[in-house]
């Protein structure tokens, strides 16, 4: 019975988003616009840069549109449910901006879960076909023979890429509760941005950065390398254990901002 | 007497409102073609104010008086009719007018959140070009007056809604205008507070003879500050003189509430010596409330002093609140 | 109607509450740095120790520092600034003072922006410091720089005032701010130096206005502009910015007037 419940009341959730986003009808179309349009200018930016080099440090057009693609499609993930549920949160005018947490805290169902899948977009759907689009563009382009391993090599990648993203936002999330006023998940979007492109490209101590300290690069680039076959096994295991670490660890530091708040609002 | 500072001829503010009518066909057929009704707020009014008066604005939630207030302002143009103020056509919006007049809106507030008031004052006052001597007399004034103290210094946002509202009407007043319109000034404030904030309206207008235009929902405000009251309802102006006239007028009753000695021995029925259109509206233990035509009045009480072991007995007026709601009920007067 | 004493004590007061609020700011200067920023990573690792079309790396450097600096003092706030004014009934008090309401705009605007800067010419220096750019700087460039800078900023706010004006008839002009966005991302310097666009892009990028809200003034200073390049973006900025103002003119004084008769 409680196994089920979490899937009871996670359909509970998307039902209700469902519902709320099926009542704004104009906010399709705007919002269908702004996907055709991140899209065009994602695709337009690598088509750019590529018609002037043939490669930049060993990454040529249909590797880098693979790392697009997976940016894209792991963006989507993204804004599936973790970025909805987390921004109510911790984001602008989020419940702890407004003051209003008390009322979550007060439901007999687990903070962090709530707090994770409470809000679904799911329009980001269309995000993820697109994401799907460019991807399949770029697998066309490398003329690579998608074997069935390749297949489930990915995939496997993708689901790291979303865990790994998971626990990033929700470590950020996280801080709020020890500096309300400041929206982390902003910093998060800056260094999530140059996930755009292989981390390879940047210089350094950035890639360092994005690799190590906040893994945003090791989210796009390994999957896109997963679908263009050059996945050693090390590296996806590696992955693997990062990102179950990471889940861990920022749910550990979820819960311990969770009591320091409790704690600390009068 | 001959040259009213105000003169409002024939005001009327039509509102044209779009319908939005629920289902999905509905609202795609409104994407071709807008439906809109035509939602008169203000209707034909006229009036004039002399300089110096103290006038307020009664009407149910919905019925106008902020409209008016508005048109006068300068804010809203009317469909038709015409107002003056101080010889100038307030929806001209000339920087003239504007210097001339203030409003202080109750749920609204043009003081800067995270600076100071007397930060926010400075501003106000380089943008109504008051001269800096002057706008230190005003502001030493108006904050003793208000009893302010260290209020002014202190970032908006650390303020009570009290203090707020003090504060507002400081920097309404900074630039010394002919005109105040003062749209629900009250509003969310404890009673001590509306006390005070009214003696201090009362008392500007005194010193410096300010027209003052007052809307409000608290009975209290306008009777205690407007000597005359424009009373408005569903957009027409359906009395225009004093408070206690409207009461004399509209509700020619008196209230004799009595205190009766319950021991005494003797207490034949009231009923029998009321006379015609006398009615008994509340009994309590020891005590009755009889509502009387106001010629009978004194007749009555000395028949019932005589008559009744009284122990307790005040003559009142019916209170103005049942009064104006029962024009609002009835929409006439 | 004009009232320079009361714009001039409300842009110091905007400044000081703002300045309260700097860390949201200074993030928001941040987010805003990040897109030109990755360009200039990728650009200038793709060229590597040599030219990509022409430009070497410290010049893709240089480019896009400028890039960053003319985005900050150009970028459109007036969605926030005058947009919501109009939708949350707080015009009305602006109409109540003698001075006509883009005081208050722009108040927020050069306040907003000496923030912002703050946060901005110290990183940016520090990026440079880091990434050594590569500018060669003539006199004349440098002179032609200001006006061309200037006219970016005027054009800019001129734009982003009118498309907010459109508040007065509309609580949706998301659809057209999403449209610009893009259209701001790739035709004003930002993915690509113009020069480096496809030449259908490239014809385009010089026809619209948003090449001279940020790119223009940054190609005039890196020296990326013959003489005859000058004289017609310079003619096109003024150009734009003449049809900005009349479509602001035009939009205010009906907007206006739809707002005092419909109530804000």
């Amino acid at each position: 019975m409680t196994m089920l419940r979490p899937l009871k009341l996670t359909a509970l959730f998307i039902g209700a988003s469902a519902q709320h986003e099926l009542a704004y009808r104009a906010n399709f179309w705007v919002s269908l616009l702004n996907s055709a349009l991140n899209f065009g200018t994602g695709l337009l930016g690598v088509i750019v840069l590529f018609e002037q080099v043939e490669s930049v440090r060993g990454w040529e057009f249909a590797q880098t549109l693979a790392v697009l693609g997976v940016y894209m499609t792991v963006s989507a993930l993204r804004g599936l449910f973790i970025s909805p549920s987390l921004d109510s949160l911790a984001g602008m005018d989020g419940e702890i901006w407004r003051g209003e947490f008390d009322f979550t805290l007060l439901r007999p169902v687990d903070t962090q879960f709530v707090a994770s899948v409470r809000h679904w977009r799911l329009f980001s759907l269309v995000d993820l076909l697109l994401g799907f689009v460019v991807l399949g563009v770029a697998v066309t382009q490398l003329a690579l023979p998608m074997t069935l391993a390749h297949v489930i090599g990915f995939v496997l990648t993708l689901l790291i890429s979303g865990m790994l993203l998971y626990a990033i936002l929700l470590a950020f999330a996280s801080l709020t509760f020890w500096s309300p006023g400041f929206l982390f998940g902003w910093v998060f979007d800056g260094l999530f941005q140059m996930a755009r492109y292989p981390v390879g490209l940047y210089p350094g101590v950035l890639r360092l950065v994005l690799t190590w300290i906040v893994p945003v690069g090791v989210i796009t680039t390994v999957p896109a390398r997963a679908l263009s076959g050059d996945l050693p096994p090390a590296l996806l295991a590696g992955s693997f254990a990062l990102s179950v670490a990471a889940v861990l660890g920022a749910s550990v530091l979820f819960r311990t901002g969770l009591r320091r708040y409790a704690s600390a609002s009068s | 007497m001959s040259n009213p500072q105000i003169v409002v001829s024939n005001l009327s503010k039509t509102y044209r409102v779009p319908q939005r009518p629920p289902g999905f066909w509905a609202a795609v057929r409104s994407m071709a073609r807008r439906v809109t009704q035509d939602v008169p707020a203000v209707c034909d009014v006229s009036f004039t104010i002399e300089a110096g008066e103290m006038v307020g604005f009664l009407g149910p939630n919905g019925a106008g008086k902020t409209t008016a207030l508005k048109m006068l302002a300068g804010l809203l143009h009317p469909t038709s009719g015409t107002a003056t103020v101080d010889g100038f056509v307030p929806w001209e919006r000339e920087a003239a007018y504007l210097k001339r007049i203030s409003m202080v809106l109750g749920n609204k507030s043009q003081l800067m959140w995270d600076i100071s008031p007397l930060d926010t004052f400075r501003v106000l006052a380089e943008i109504y070009r008051v001269p800096p001597a002057e706008f230190r007399t005003t502001v030493d004034e108006l904050a003793a007056l208000l009893d302010m103290g260290e209020l002014l210094t202190k970032p908006t946002r650390n303020l009570s809604l009290g203090e707020r509202m003090k504060c507002e009407l400081v920097a309404a007043l900074l630039h010394r205008p002919a005109v105040m319109f003062l749209d629900e000034p009250t509003l969310g404030l404890d009673v001590s507070m509306q006390r005070r904030l009214r003696a201090f309206i009362a008392e500007y207008n005194r010193r410096t003879g300010a027209t003052v235009i007052l809307t409000s929902h608290y009975m209290a405000d306008v009777a205690e500050l407007c000597p005359r009251v424009l009373l408005i309802h569903h957009g027409q102006l359906l009395y225009d003189g004093a408070l206690r006239g409207l009461g004399e007028r509209l509700a020619p009753f008196k209230l004799i509430r009595l205190t009766l000695d319950a021991g005494n021995g003797r207490s034949p029925e009231p009923d029998a010596l009321l006379p015609p259109g006398a009615e008994i509206v509340a009994r309590e233990n020891g005590g009755l409330t009889l509502r009387v035509p106001r010629a009978g009045t004194p007749d009555l009480t000395a028949r019932l002093l005589s008559a009744l072991p009284v122990i307790d007995l005040s003559v009142e007026d019916p209170p103005i609140d049942a009064v104006i709601d029962q024009i609002y009920q009835e929409g006439a007067v | 109607m004009t009232n320079h004493r009361g714009g001039w004590a409300l842009i110091q007061a905007t400044w000081l509450s703002w300045m309260q609020y700097r860390s949201f700011f200074f993030l928001l200067a941040f987010s805003w740095m990040i897109g030109p920023l990755i360009y200039l990573l990728v650009w200038s690792t793709a060229a590597g120790g040599g030219t990509v079309g022409g430009f070497s790396r410290g010049e893709f450097v240089a480019y896009y520092l400028i890039l960053i600096l003319v985005n900050q003092l150009t970028i459109s706030q007036t969605t926030w600034t005058m947009g919501e004014l109009i939708h949350n009934g707080q015009l009305n008090r602006l109409l109540l003072y003698p001075m006509s309401p883009v005081y208050n705009t722009l108040a927020s605007e050069f306040a907003g922006k000496a923030v912002y800067m703050l946060f901005v010419v110290p990183v940016s220096g520090g990026l440079a410091l880091l990434l050594r750019p590569e500018l060669h700087l003539t006199l004349a460039n440098g002179l032609a720089f200001l006006p061309a800078l200037a006219l970016a900023w005027a054009l800019s706010f001129t734009w982003g005032y009118w498309i907010s004006l459109l508040a007065f008839w509309t609580t949706r002009a998301d659809a057209l701010l999403t449209v610009e966005y893009s259209l701001l991302f790739l035709l004003a310097g930002q993915v690509a130096p113009v020069a480096l666009l496809p030449d259908a892009l490239q014809v385009v990028a010089k026809l619209l206005p948003y090449r001279y809200m940020i790119s223009f003034p940054v190609e005039v200073i890196t020296g990326q502009l013959d003489g005859a390049g000058l004289l017609t973006g310079f003619a096109l900025q003024i150009g734009w910015l003449v049809v900005a103002l009349a479509i602001y003119r035009f939009l205010w004084r009906r907007g206006v007037r739809r707002y005092t008769a419909i109530g804000g």
